[in-house]
């Protein structure tokens, strides 16, 4: 059940490839690898805390109430990660911008806090967090890699691509963004068909 | 009537309960980063000026009409110029841009890029030593202009290919912080 | 006027919610697929974010920059979303049955549109007064609404199209937005900086 609940958010029940959840920043900061990076750590280290304390508190709050209550755990940890990177990562704060308030809204946190940290016992829970926060960090990054790739020719800054390579400046773009996931969606239909 | 009365107590107390503990975290850390957020902000000014003026040799931060102006001296306090932060709207965001005049105001001394969250490979080029070194030694008495080409007239600095309003927003930040610079510096020499 | 007039056009057209800055891409893959959602949910994200965005220009400048608690400002505005649909739900609903058939459903998924959220943050990130932040919100709701109307336009056609198996459904829809954001950029000439 423990590895089951894990496996589900790194492929099956992917968030990004299957559930189409948390576009918002997906789509958004993976113009770097660098970006993608640091929103995915941010979000694992939320998805992990909020599911941590949702599941502690999971007997306390009144079912009307819950969603409330749990927006604001999953605000307060985003503060807490917005103050983190603006006092010691200013640049990489300064890359996200407006995105990491925006975690609060990403409904893979909120989706998962309801669906299933609520519902479940802690260790189950913090499992289930880390297997959805890794997935959704690897999807960023595969993300990020194709348009940092054919959109720069480069990879973390280092250049991979011959000079030669003229980048596709669309890539970076937000549209994009758009034209990348569509087709590593198609791509991951494909690699489930094949199974 | 008496258990809904009892239920819409345990929401509000769970809720308040909620909204401070949360409250009281956030404070907590918030003010135990202040100081470092603060030094940020303040380091990458004195970088962006050690970088632009090579021989500056001591800043002071003076506060005119609420705000900050820098002032740029050599060895023995021999005053050599002034920096002022200035910000706008970019094309996807705040752009703050610090530049530095010579000490009669009348001469760019060159600018930095302190925050900006322009397209990357597109928008982002402003930040790059070609586009800056433009605004090298241009005159403050009339405004300085962008244009696509390679600049025929005085004044003028050539915008990034494909990031126009990149470029564009660059130089009306500029021009807006020459304005209030100028008009801080004669206020504080009244 | 034209600073207004300007803020308008930029929001609506140039740097679109949904196609520049992905704000609101959930729902609009979720209901772009029929016309008639589309419009349910478009009209209320314009109504809810006029709403919000005033609310929160109101609430950051009168209350958090007045006593200094602007570390709270993303806890606040959650909470003045959240409450704020909860009591356009309530007062559609008492007031005007009609329009709470027509807009019902739409209004409880607004609270996790991100959107809404971003709509509030750049209003104070870009430092507007009250009512640039008026018009900022109802300009980002409408161009909200427009793009999900031509994709949910472009989504029912689609439907009659022999579209490759593995590009069914999500991907297509994505690729479709894609082209849509592409277009959308054409509109960036239109205002010189």
């Amino acid at each position: 059940m423990g590895s089951r609940s894990f496996k589900e958010g790194l492929w099956t029940n992917h968030p990004i490839f299957r559930q189409l959840l948390g576009m918002c920043p997906t789509l958004a900061v993976t113009t770097t690898v660098l970006n993608g990076i640091s929103m995915g750590l941010a979000v694992i280290f939320v998805l992990f805390f909020s599911s941590l304390v949702v599941s502690l508190l999971r007997k306390v709050v009144p079912y009307q109430v819950r969603i409330a209550v749990y927006t604001i755990i999953i605000a307060t940890f985003v503060t807490i990660v917005d103050i983190f990177l603006k006092a010691n990562f200013p640049q990489v704060s300064k890359a996200l911008g407006p995105y990491v308030p925006l975690i609060i809204v990403n409904c893979i946190i909120l989706g998962r806090c309801e669906a299933f940290a609520s519902k479940n016992k802690l260790s189950l829970a913090l499992l289930d967090a880390l297997g959805m926060g890794v997935g959704f960090f690897w999807g960023l990054v595969a993300l990020a890699s194709v348009r940092e790739i054919l959109g720069q020719g480069t990879i973390l800054g280092y250049r991979i691509l011959p000079p030669s390579f003229n980048p596709l400046v669309v890539m970076i773009l937000p549209p994009g963004a758009f034209l990348v996931l569509g087709s590593l969606v198609a791509i991951m239909n494909r690699l489930e068909r094949v199974k | 009537m008496k258990d809904s009365l009892r239920y819409n107590l345990r929401v509000i107390f769970v809720l308040t309960f909620a909204s401070l503990i949360c409250g009281f975290v956030l404070s907590f850390v918030f003010n135990s980063a202040k100081a470092k957020i603060k030094e940020n902000e303040k380091k990458d000014i004195y970088r962006a000026i050690y970088q632009i003026v090579d021989n500056c040799k001591n800043v002071k931060e003076k506060r005119i009409n609420e705000e900050t102006v820098y002032y740029l001296f050599k060895e023995k306090d021999e005053l050599i110029g002034y920096a002022y932060l200035s910000q706008g709207q970019g094309y996807q965001g705040k752009i703050k841009i610090l530049f530095a005049v010579d000490k009669s105001i009348e001469r760019l001394l060159g600018i930095e890029i302190i925050e900006s969250v322009e397209t990357p490979g597109l928008g982002s080029r402003i930040n790059e030593e070609d586009f800056k070194n433009q605004f090298k030694n241009l005159k403050t008495n009339v405004p300085v202009e962008c244009v696509k080409f390679s600049p025929q007239k005085e004044n003028q600095v050539q915008a990034i290919t494909s990031a126009t309003i990149s470029s564009r927003a660059v130089v009306s930040i500029l021009n807006k912080g020459i304005q209030s610079l100028k008009s801080l510096v004669k206020e504080d020499g009244k | 006027m034209k600073e207004l007039v300007l803020i308008f056009i930029s929001t609506v057209l140039i740097n679109n919610f949904v196609l520049t800055y992905f704000l609101g891409v959930c729902p609009f893959l979720g209901v772009s697929g029929r016309l008639s959602s589309a419009i349910g949910m478009g009209f209320s994200v314009i109504f809810v974010m006029t709403f919000a965005s005033s609310i929160a220009w109101l609430v950051y400048h009168l209350i958090l920059v007045k006593l200094n608690l602007i570390f709270l400002e993303y806890i606040v505005f959650i909470l003045v979303i959240a409450s704020l649909v909860q009591i356009v739900e309530m007062f559609v609903r008492k007031y005007s049955p009609p329009l709470y058939r027509a807009l019902g459903i739409y209004l409880p998924l607004i609270t996790t549109n991100c959107a809404i959220l971003g709509c509030a943050l750049f209003m104070v990130a870009k430092n507007y007064n009250f009512l640039e932040a008026v018009i900022y919100g109802f300009s980002a709701g409408l161009g909200f609404t427009i793009v999900l109307l031509i994709m949910a336009g472009i989504r029912e056609e689609l439907t009659y199209c022999q579209v490759p198996k593995v590009f069914r459904g999500a991907p297509i829809t994505l690729i479709t937005a894609g082209l849509l954001a592409l277009c959308f950029m054409g509109f960036s000439g239109l205002i010189r900086a």
